[in-house]
């Protein structure tokens, strides 16, 4: 049964704090952003539940809040370095399929490549598995604009990809 | 069928204990978090029955901005000090219910006022977005107001300050 007791938090912590934490970490690759974005996430459940709007502290629902401050973690990235560089954008997609087997590694490296969007809307489709149309939730966004960023997010993880493979 | 090729991307949570030191000084941010008692902002909750056109409607139309949608029966807004806490009753867990069964539901008389700069190009704004207007732009005292309904037929009070408004002054 929900709670809006902050309590009840604390009385799950322990429990928690690894699933949360280990689902930020090998998502955006850095200790000190997945503590960041640990504390951020467990401070927003503190404060839903004393608003009485958290409907069942459990660790799926503080996954989905982890969630949410992932993609605004790299949303901001994205505002940031969108001043600096506009660039990037080639965008010849050559419809070359892609290998039968793909190098595991290899591609969770060429994601951390790619812009703040893209790397938000692969890891909710792919990582975690989301429908299209909740990506498009996560991401404040049509599903036809979450499907074309998709597309675009998919060319140039290959590309990163592929200059990977070829170095 | 087709497999997508990027489905190898997919990553299972496996839980990872991050280091001591920060799981103690996070834990004792949490039992430290000041009660709802301190804390300044004014807070309002409205039942609704579409919680995504509701967000759109108030962050679109009415400045609000998205603090957190945690499940699909809730969010959090803001508009400057105001906080806002839209919630689908009788939903998962269905906190809101009462014990004899009534579920809350959106709608009635008492409602937000929120002040705006230029009413009747709110009025407008609104218009074009096709939203419900109980009322359209009337004088009332010190005040011009204008109410509305959002998708749920929740009143919303507009109101723009003209002379004789009074304020409380800062103290």
């Amino acid at each position: 049964m929900g709670t809006s007791d902050p309590g009840a938090l604390v009385a799950v912590y322990r429990r928690a704090l690894p699933q949360v934490y280990g689902y930020l970490l090998p998502r955006c690759g850095s200790v000190v952003i997945a503590e960041d974005l640990t504390a951020e996430a467990f401070m927003a459940a503190v404060a839903a539940m004393q608003q009485g709007a958290a409907p069942e502290v459990d660790v799926p629902w503080l996954i989905g809040v982890a969630r949410h401050k992932l993609v605004d973690h790299w949303r901001r990235q994205e505002r940031d370095e969108r001043s600096r560089a506009l660039a990037r954008q080639d965008e010849q997609e050559l419809e070359d399929p892609w290998e039968e087997t793909l190098d595991r590694v290899a591609l969770h490296a060429a994601l951390a490549e790619l812009n703040g969007f893209q790397r938000a809307a692969l890891t909710l489709r792919y990582l975690d598995g989301l429908r299209v149309a909740e990506v498009a939730e996560h991401l404040g966004r049509s599903v036809r604009a979450t499907e074309t960023l998709l597309v675009r997010a998919k060319a140039a993880l290959r590309r990163a990809y592929r200059r990977s493979h070829d170095d | 069928m087709t497999t997508d090729p990027l489905d190898a991307l997919h990553l299972p949570l496996v839980p990872i204990e991050p280091r001591p030191e920060f799981a103690d000084a996070l834990l004792r941010r949490i039992e430290a978090r000041p009660g709802p008692l301190d804390r300044q902002a004014a807070t309002i909750r409205y039942f609704v029955a579409d919680l995504d056109a509701s967000v759109e409607f108030y962050c679109r139309l009415l400045d609000f901005e998205e603090e957190l949608r945690p499940s699909p029966v809730f969010a959090m807004l803001y508009r400057g000090d105001l906080r806002l806490l839209l919630s689908v009753p009788g939903g998962p867990g269905a906190v809101h219910t009462l014990p004899d069964g009534t579920v809350p539901q959106p709608g009635g008389w008492n409602r937000m006022t929120l002040q705006v700069a230029d009413l009747a190009s709110t009025a407008d704004s609104l218009r074009r977005h096709r939203v419900v207007f109980r009322h359209d732009v009337q004088a009332g005292v010190g005040v011009r107001t204008l109410l509305v309904e959002d998708p749920s037929g929740n009143p919303v009070e507009l109101i723009e300050p003209t002379a004789g408004y009074h304020e409380r002054s800062n103290r």
